[in-house]
């Protein structure tokens, strides 16, 4: 009964307070093939904020492209409206004269330019007789107040490339909010921050609220959305399925709205004994190869704890370049067969850095040892932590997971061509050589069917293997990054905030592939900034802050209190550069 | 192999329809046997040095030295050959193996240094071109002694017997029937879909017609000019390697999306490099005929035809940011700017308005690119 109020808001509240600043009404969009909006219902009065949940591909972007004017008026049906007045957008530019400003998951930075200038980009305070000098004096001045009443401890002059993905999130946030918009719509803005940034965030927009400013949120985190929302609209399949007031409903019914269906538990405990059926993840070979089958059957961690490390690394420490003051320090930690490792940590405090330069592509390493399957593994790069069984996930599957313009096959089965080359009748040379690495006839059918098998395994959303990775939703495109890694057979699977951006289903996905992993006897490192998913998928934990360890925990002893204070140093208030 | 689908796909053979009537309907020779045979040899040359630029350009590199370079490697065969007396093909090993030791060293200075690679090839087109007038001494070095021909001198004027040439085309057709047959029966056995039988041997009837009726047409002149082998050579390794080997996947990924290439496990720095010792290789064949096919080594050898290369590249459908582009395109472009070129030489274009016209093409041809990039 409270949907009633998508359509006719003006009913149910006859103050002036209650008019919609901003409204759709009955917004169509088609795409060539696909219908992303059917008749979406949508309004936003001035001083609420009103998340918008709905599984990835549910039309949000969609919809929001629409109120940014990136999809221009004429483009859809339907009838946009603010201040009770159609409007018809063009551009941006005409969403951004009617004071909306959309932050959205793609970043609008530019890397070159300082913080400052990112903050000013277009509107630099001037000086001089004519008003043509910028005044640098005055903007670095006016960006320094605004960063540090965001609590963010960077100098106005930083470049942007030098600063984190979460710190980059929010000087856009700063920068929308600067410009003094009335509506400020934010794309899941906490994907990329720690609790911490979390909470700076959600305290601002609760500030901004009071002060008239209404507000737009995305974000799959449902307890986020109910922390801050007034109201919350679901969309799901492109239709608005329910408007409701967020005191009149539970993270449970909203879950049900988003997927049609009851999602009993989030975090599926992985199953005690593994069925013994045949691995999913591995590649049908064309020949038949039983040497290849992962073992099956791990036990759960009491059992596994006794067997062999399958990684280990000892006092590692390590530096950006060679020169370089070392930044993650004397890391110890061993990882086992059928085991899901958490990390956890503050943003900067080194999970990354960590994964990446296990991985070989960050860093350089100043001491320590790591070995891998009982071999050292002095300095790895990607190619060679690949062959010997070793791969990444990386947390920013736009810059170093995907080949976006390739389709879903280019990229599935990138890292494992060697595998489908064929070796001419007469020349058996060694299957390592420069040939069948690079010069060998692909076997393209053979490849074809290995990337099906991927594509149907991982239930990829998309007409065919020949669609561009570009155009997918991020569950699916993390999913083509996932398939990537595996396709290469690893033993070893690094996994950098596998869910980020993704929706409840896709989330679901991941950990189920998590649990058929460790079954088949593969070893998981889990990095995630959401303590509950850290917390739900792994085995142990360790957290990491300022680049050492800053505690480990068994499950026995997962609580957030506990793992937040190792994060910040035992307690100390002190922030992690 | 992603963009047979884009709108440029079926530009080409148009806007080279429009060209071939426009300067037919201006000079009816431009479509006799004779000129057709000059315009191929002349697209054979430039279309080897584009399918090598190709292969750079889908990394998101560039080569601004190819030019100055063809003029070099032509120069130092000649100057074997004339001057020193050496058998031809000798001399073009020699000259050919330089080519390979310069384009590994600007690609091993390229990645490995980082500097970029239109800084160091810009610096190879100003050291190459000073090298080729050294190495010529600013005078004219013949291609042969005397009169008498040699490998050097034959690579485009040599044309197969019409018989000969008709027996090549007849034995293309039957290989591309066989590799058709063979690459169905292998999707057949991975029980993936083939299109109708009754469709590819449509397919396979017309190409082979056209193979014969062009085999058909040089005979009406000379014969298969020796230069077109070459090219169609060239142009047949750049196809497996850049579609069916892992190397054209790397060329394609690195330029997609170069960090993500990296730690996709590729080597990217050997694939650059790579890259370059190829495009060394076809630097080497186009310096070899365009040498040959001028007569003789003189400054002028090579001049401004890394634009060319380019121009082709980009009217192809090449991207050049990287990650896009065919060789079925790159051969388009190469035949239009060929096509233009020729066309203006035979209506006697003076040299002032046909250096605008080249400059407007590669214009038109970026401008394009860019659109199409959005």
């Amino acid at each position: 009964m409270p949907a009633a109020s998508a359509h006719s808001p003006l009913d149910i509240s006859h103050s002036s307070f209650d008019k919609p600043l901003l409204e759709a009404r009955g917004l169509t969009k088609k795409f060539p093939g696909v219908t992303a909006l059917r008749a979406v219902a949508f309004d936003l009065r001035p001083g609420e904020i009103h998340a918008l949940c709905g599984e990835n591909g549910a039309g949000k972007s969609t919809l929001i492209k629409l109120l940014a004017g990136i999809h221009p008026h004429g483009s859809y049906e339907g009838e946009l409206r603010v201040d009770d007045h159609a409007v018809a957008f063009h551009s941006i530019r005409d969403a951004e004269a009617a004071g909306i400003a959309v932050i959205t998951q793609e970043f609008a930075l530019i890397d070159e330019l300082s913080v400052a200038e990112n903050i000013f980009l277009g509107r630099a305070p001037r000086c001089g007789p004519l008003g043509l000098r910028v005044d640098w004096l005055e903007m670095h001045r006016h960006a320094a107040v605004l960063l540090a009443d965001f609590g963010l401890a960077i100098a106005p002059e930083t470049p942007v490339h030098e600063i984190g993905i979460g710190q980059k999130q929010l000087v856009e946030i700063v920068r929308a909010i600067d410009k003094r918009s009335r509506v400020l719509v934010l794309d899941e803005p906490t994907a990329a921050l720690t609790e911490h940034e979390v909470g700076v965030l959600l305290e601002h927009l609760r500030r901004l609220r009071a002060q008239g400013t209404a507000c737009i949120y995305i974000s799959h985190k449902l307890d986020e959305v109910f922390a801050l929302a007034d109201r919350i609209t679901v969309l799901r399949d492109g239709a608005s399925i329910v408007t409701l007031p967020t005191r009149d409903t539970t993270i449970p019914a909203i879950i049900k709205h988003m997927v049609g269906r009851e999602i009993s538990d989030l975090f599926p405990r992985r199953p005690v004994a593994a069925s013994a059926s045949k691995p999913i993840f591995s590649v049908p070979r064309p020949v038949a190869a039983s040497a290849s089958k992962p073992i099956l059957s791990v036990p759960r961690p009491v059992a596994a704890s006794a067997s062999e490390p399958i990684l280990s690394v000892r006092a590692l420490t390590a530096a950006p370049t060679k020169n370089a003051p070392p930044f993650l320090r004397d890391i110890t930690f061993e990882l086992r067969p059928g085991e899901v490792l958490g990390f956890g940590g503050l943003m900067g405090a080194g999970r990354t850095e960590l994964l990446m330069h296990l991985f070989g592509a960050w860093g350089h390493r100043v001491s320590g040892q790591v070995t891998l399957r009982g071999q050292p593994f002095p300095a790895p790069t990607p190619r060679d932590a690949i062959t010997r069984g070793l791969v990444l996930v990386s947390e920013d599957r736009k810059r170093y997971g995907l080949i976006l313009p390739q389709p879903i096959g280019f990229n599935l089965s990138l890292s494992s061509l060697a595998r489908f080359t064929r070796t001419p009748p007469l020349k058996r040379g060694p299957q390592d050589g420069l040939y069948t690495r690079y010069l060998a006839l692909i076997d393209a059918p053979a490849e074809h069917e290995a990337n099906q098998h991927f594509f149907t395994s991982l239930r990829l959303k998309a007409p065919d293997q020949h669609a561009r990775v570009g155009g997918l939703s991020g569950g699916n495109q993390q999913k083509v990054v996932l398939g990537k890694a595996l396709m290469t057979e690893p033993t070893v699977v690094l996994l950098d905030e596998p869910t980020r951006g993704i929706d409840v289903g896709a989330k679901l996905e991941v950990y189920e592939l998590i649990n058929r992993l460790t079954a088949e006897g593969k070893a998981v490192i889990l990095v995630s900034s959401e303590l509950p998913e850290l917390m739900g998928m792994s085995d142990r934990i360790i957290m990491l802050t300022a680049g050492r360890i800053g505690g480990e925990f068994a499950r026995a002893d997962f609580a957030q209190e506990k793992l937040l204070a190792a994060a910040m140093g035992r307690g100390a208030a002190q922030r992690g550069e | 192999m992603t963009v047979r689908s884009s709108p440029q796909f079926l530009a080409l053979p148009f806007a080279l329809l429009a060209i071939a009537v426009f300067f037919a309907v201006k000079e009816p020779a431009f479509l006799g046997p004779r000129n057709l045979t000059q315009l191929i040899v002349e697209f054979s040359i430039v279309g080897t040095l584009a399918l090598g630029m190709f292969m750079i350009l889908l990394t998101g590199q560039i080569d601004l030295s190819v030019g100055s370079g063809v003029g070099l490697i032509g120069g130092i065969a000649a100057v074997l050959v004339f001057q020193h007396n050496w058998p031809a093909p000798l001399a073009m090993l020699a000259a050919f193996t330089a080519a390979l030791v310069l384009w590994l060293l600007m690609g091993t200075l390229i990645v490995k240094q980082r500097i970029p690679s239109f800084i160091i090839t810009l610096g190879g087109l100003l050291i190459f071109k000073g090298l080729f007038w050294l190495v010529i001494q600013n005078s004219t070095i013949p291609v042969s002694r005397g009169d008498q021909d040699n490998l050097y001198s034959l690579l485009t004027t040599y044309y197969l017997p019409s018989h000969l040439g008709l027996a090549l085309a007849a034995i293309v057709a039957i290989a591309l029937g066989l590799l058709t047959y063979f690459a169905r029966a292998a999707r057949h056995t991975h029980h993936l879909s083939v299109p109708p039988a009754a469709r590819v041997m449509a397919q396979w009837l017309v190409t082979a017609a056209a193979l014969v009726a062009v085999a058909h047409l040089f005979n009406q002149f000379r014969g298969v000019p020796l230069s077109l082998l070459i090219l169609s050579a060239t142009a047949a390794t750049v196809y497996f390697l850049t579609q069916h080997t892992p190397f054209g996947r790397y060329l394609y990924a690195i330029g997609g999306n170069e960090e993500a290439a990296v730690l996709s496990g590729i080597a990217v720095h050997r694939v650059l490099i790579g890259a370059y010792v190829l495009m060394g290789v076809t630097v080497a064949l186009t310096g070899f005929m365009t040498t040959a096919y001028s007569g003789s080594s003189t400054t002028t050898v090579g001049d401004l035809m890394e634009l060319d290369a380019i121009a082709a590249c980009v009217i192809g459908g090449t991207a050049l940011k990287g990650g896009r582009g065919t060789v079925w395109g790159v051969i388009l472009g190469a035949l239009i700017m060929t096509a233009l070129l020729n066309g203006m030489t035979l209506l006697a274009v003076s040299p002032e308005a046909k250096f605008i016209a080249r400059g407007l093409v590669l214009t038109l041809a970026v401008w394009m690119d860019v659109k199409l990039s959005r």
